[in-house]
Order: structure tokens, then sequence, then C-alpha cells
């Protein structure tokens, strides 16, 4: 898949903080890609340098093919940009603001694209209100139609959903579908984890400025993550069988439950049919994958730890490997 | 050819300002009636007349550059200040337009703004004491280049500035002085020769005196004195604005 952005070897100090880098980071056309990191982490200051709003101190950025300082007309173009703190000018509407947004690139904003905008965006009835007046919700809302105005190539969401309810940012993700469908490649920072998980193709973690992992979703849950099988037996028991012990399983609760982690592909049939050939029935059965903030807590412990205390930070991350409770 | 983006810039900076007319064109009338009244007619009763000119016709020029001075600076200035306190010079920032653009548009809309300001001060100084136009060609350019000389400095304080403290900074420490004493109250043949060549090195003795010539047809210095000046201090200033914003500084982090 072509790369519709090229990160090279980009860095960004400001004063004596080296506050990102160097990273290099490419994002595919059409996909839709999530930059994970805890605040601080860089997220924020290496989308300002693709969009312009800052500039790196080494390293280069391109855009379609283009550089983003010295063709930035053109990269400019190309990129929208949702900021994270939400801004408005009060003097203006929401109608104006889309439309001096369109202007600034050189847009004349057709009527029906204004209407398609608006009703995308749940602020048709709010058209001709003064952004001053809108809630949080609609002013981030706004944010994005004024990113989308131009209809962009790129789109870089920083931190889309911050302070919006459940149901709005449901909508928003199934907006960001769409637009990915329609061939809009993503880029989208995010605390939600769940938003990342829900929505992204490819995830990058990044941590104190340094890229720690960039990999598809589902890879990255499957390298890093882990699957728990949890028997919970009738009555407590004193050993395990040795076939149970062949495939990983250990006694939990005081023999009251047998549990078993694997990674991968890994299937736990044979664990269930020899539990049961031992005379092991299950009262219950519980499974547990998993999650991407499993992942990512692991992966930022791993960031921080000596080479070789993988295991320690799994277990500092209290995932699966941990042999905590599901 | 003028791109739909400067066009907007320029129209969404000039409909702010329209926005609040009370604040941005008639405030300045009333403080201009005011000088008139308390000026115009309270000294002019003493003074008569200068160089043959009648007084409250002689202190027109010099309210109507501080009129146009002050409007020019502090549009520039208060728009792009704002936006950065907002947050929404973002919008801006990420556009594709160029950085000789958004000189323009902020520019443009608060040199049409302090114009405006000094059409009306004209106007109201007409109702008081009759409408004179020695120069109307040279008037209207030393007006214009003095508009887009403080816009130019507005947008660089604007620009450098972290709290409305430092934006008002020059208009208090450095524009209303420099103005006040530039002339605009009185003629430099009246002050004793000490604090007549103090005023020779004010820059806005110049710019008033200027506009005094094309105005009434009569100054203290060479007419071309304030062009020449003014020209050269507007080339300056825009062309240190730019630089300003192509660098990046205290915009692009």
């Amino acid at each position: 898949m072509a790369s519709v952005v090229e990160i090279h070897r980009v860095s960004k100090t400001f004063g004596t903080f080296a506050a990102l880098g160097p990273v290099d980071l490419e994002i595919r056309a059409g996909e839709i890609f999530a930059l994970l990191g805890p605040n601080g982490a860089g997220k924020t200051t290496l989308i300002s340098i693709v969009a312009g709003l800052l500039r790196a101190t080494t390293g280069t950025v391109r855009v379609l093919g283009k550089d983003v300082v010295r063709d930035y007309r053109d990269t400019r173009r190309a990129i929208g940009l949702v900021p994270q703190e939400i801004n408005f000018d009060p003097f203006f509407s929401v109608e104006e603001a889309l439309r001096f947004q369109a202007g600034y690139f050189g847009v004349r904003l057709a009527e029906e694209r204004l209407l398609e905008l608006l009703t995308a965006l749940d602020l048709l009835d709010k058209r001709h209100t003064g952004s001053r007046a809108l809630s949080g919700g609609m002013k981030r809302r706004l944010l994005i139609g004024k990113a989308l105005v131009h209809e962009p190539k790129v789109l870089f969401l920083d931190e889309p959903t911050a302070g919006v309810d459940v149901e709005l940012r449901r909508s928003l993700w199934s907006y960001v579908r769409t637009l990915r469908d329609r061939g809009t490649t993503i880029v989208l920072t995010t605390h939600y984890l769940e938003e990342a998980e829900e929505l992204a193709d490819r995830i990058g973690v990044i941590d104190r400025g340094r890229l720690l992992v960039v990999e598809e979703k589902e890879a990255l849950l499957r390298r890093h993550g882990a699957k728990l099988l949890r028997l919970v037996l009738s009555g407590p028991v004193a050993a395990l069988p040795p076939e149970l012990v062949r495939l990983g399983a250990r006694l939990d609760e005081g023999g009251g439950a047998i549990v078993v982690e694997a990674t991968g592909d890994a299937t736990f049939g044979a664990v269930l049919a020899a539990a049961a050939a031992a005379g092991l029935p299950p009262k219950d059965v519980e499974t547990r994958r998993t999650t991407l903030e499993d992942v990512f807590v692991q992966l930022l412990a791993e960031g921080h730890a000596p080479a070789g205390a993988g295991a320690a930070a799994r277990a500092a991350a209290g995932g699966p490997g941990a042999g905590g409770r599901p | 050819m003028i791109s739909l983006g400067l066009r907007t810039l320029l129209s969404k900076e000039v409909r702010r300002f329209l926005r609040v007319p009370g604040q941005t064109l008639l405030s300045p009338l009333v403080t201009t009636t005011l000088y008139f009244v308390v000026f115009g007619y309270s000294l002019g009763a003493r003074l008569r007349e200068i160089e043959g000119i009648p007084y409250a016709k002689f202190i027109v020029p010099g309210l109507v550059t501080l009129g146009v001075v002050t409007n020019s600076y502090l549009n520039s200035a208060s728009s792009l200040f704002v936006m950065k306190l907002q947050g929404t010079v973002v919008d801006l920032l990420v556009s594709p337009l160029s950085y000789g653009e958004i000189l323009a548009g902020f520019l443009g809309a608060a040199a049409l703004r302090g114009l405006l300001v000094g059409s009306i001060m004209w106007l109201v100084a007409g109702a008081f004491g009759g409408f004179t136009l020695a120069h109307p060609l040279l008037a209207v350019a030393l007006l214009a280049l003095v508009a887009v000389a403080f816009a130019a400095l507005g947008l660089m304080t604007a620009i450098w500035a972290s709290s409305f403290e430092q934006v008002n900074f020059f208009p208090t420490f450095f524009i209303t002085p420099l103005t006040f004493l530039g002339g605009v109250f009185y003629s430099i043949s009246m002050l004793p020769p000490a604090l007549r060549r103090l005023t020779l090195l004010n820059p806005v003795f110049y710019m008033v005196d200027g506009v005094r010539f094309g105005l009434l047809g009569i100054s203290d210095a060479s007419p071309w004195a304030g062009p020449t000046l003014v020209a050269g201090l507007a080339a300056i200033a825009v062309g240190s604005a730019y630089a300003m914003l192509r660098s990046g500084y205290r915009l692009r982090g």
C-alpha cells in the first residue's frame, strides 16, 4: 500500500527539552492509524509537525511525496487537522466559520457540500448559531467540520472525542469509518484505548518522544497479547493431573480453579478435554483475551524497563500474563 | 489577481471589526468630538490662528493621524493576539495561505479600519470647522502608508506578545506620547529651540506635518519629509512583519 505520509528522522527540541524523536513512520493510504501514548509522549508534537503547526528540529516529513516545509501549500491542501484544544471565534456563526475555513483553502463552499457537512456532524439546526452558543460537543464537531471542509486526503484527529459523551463518541466513530471508506486516510491520537481498538487498522505506541512499536492492530494484540482460560471447579483439588500440567495449567484460588494462559493462535480445546478426562468437569468457564489497554500498558512498562526485564514489565502491567484474575 | 484565500481572510477581518462598530468606529468618533470641543474651542479661543489657519482646523490633521495610527495598530494587534488566545490561529497556520497572503489580509483590514476612522474624524472635524483639502491625493496616500506601517507594527506586537499588557505596551508608552508630542496641537515654531530640536527626532511629527500639508497646505518641515520617512518606515515594518511570520517565531513553536 502506498505511503501518504513519510516521516524520516524527525525530532523536536524545545530549548533543552527533547520532546520528540528522532522518529521514523509511514502512514499508508486509506488506513486508520492510531497513535497511542500517555500525556506528554509526543503525539501532538508529531502530528503538529506534519500539519505545519510546528517546525521539526531535524528530519523531513513528506505528504503525498511533497515536503511539508518547502512545498507547504501543497501539503497543507492535502491535510485536515482537528486540534486537541477546542477553539472558536465568538464573532461568527457555524456557517461563517465553515465558509471562512474553506476560503482559506481556496475552496468555494457549495451549498450542497455545506449541508452534507452540517448533516453529517448533526449541526444542521445550528447553521446560523453563533459559535459561542454551541455546547462543548457541538464545538468539537464544528472543529471536525472545519478540518473536512476542503476534503483532505489525510485527516489528523488529535484526541477527537476527549470530553465527548458516549453517544456522540459512537456517532463520530461511525463518521470516521465512513470517511475511511470514502478513501480518506485517518491518523488519530487518543487516550481512549477503546477508541483505537474500535477504529484502528494499525497502531503506533509512543512514549517520551520514542516510537515504541508500530504494528497492525490484530498482529499487535496477537504478538503481545495473551488468552486466559479459567475453569472454576466444583470443589478444591490438591494437585493437577500430569496431562493438564503438560498443557501449561496451574491451580489457583487454593485449588478451586484451573488457570491456563496461551499466546498467539493456541486454542483451549485440549485443556477442556484433559480436564473432563481427569474427572474435573468445570462448574464455570471464563475466558479473557488481552485488550489493547493491557498491551499498551505492557509496552509502556517495557519501554521504561531495562533490556530483558520484559517478564517483570508484563507482571507490572497486570495483564493476563501476570497471573492476575481476569 | 487576489486569491480566494486572501479575499476570505480580508473579508473575515473586516467583518470582525464591523461586528463591533461601537468599539471600533464609534468610540473614536466620541473621542475626536471631545478633542475638538476641549482643545479646538477652549484653546482656539486663546490661540485664534496658527500660520493663518484657525486653531480648530489646525488640529484636524494631527487628530486624523492619531486616529489612523491607533486604530490600524489596534486592529491587527488585537485580532491576531485574540486568535492566539482563542486558539483559532490554528485555522490560519494549517491553511495553505502564503505568508504574504496572511500579511496582506491582516494589514489590509487594519489599514481599512484606520482609514475609516480617519475619514470619520475628518468628517466630524469638517462639520465643526469646515472642510479643506489642499492636496487630497498626497493626504490619502500618506495616511494609507501610515496605516500600513502601524498595522504591521501591531501584527508584530501580536506575534511577540503573550499578554494584553504587552499588546498595550506600544500604544501606551510610544504611540500616544510620540503622537501628542508630534505637533498635533501646536506648530513646532511655537516651541523653545531645545524642544523644537527634540521634536525633529520624533518620526510621528513628520507624519502629522505631512498630513497637515496634504489637508491644509501648510507644514513646518519639508512637505516631502513626511511621505519619504513614512514610505521608508512602512517598508521596514512590512518587511519585518513578513520575516517574522515566515520565521514561525512564537507561532509555529
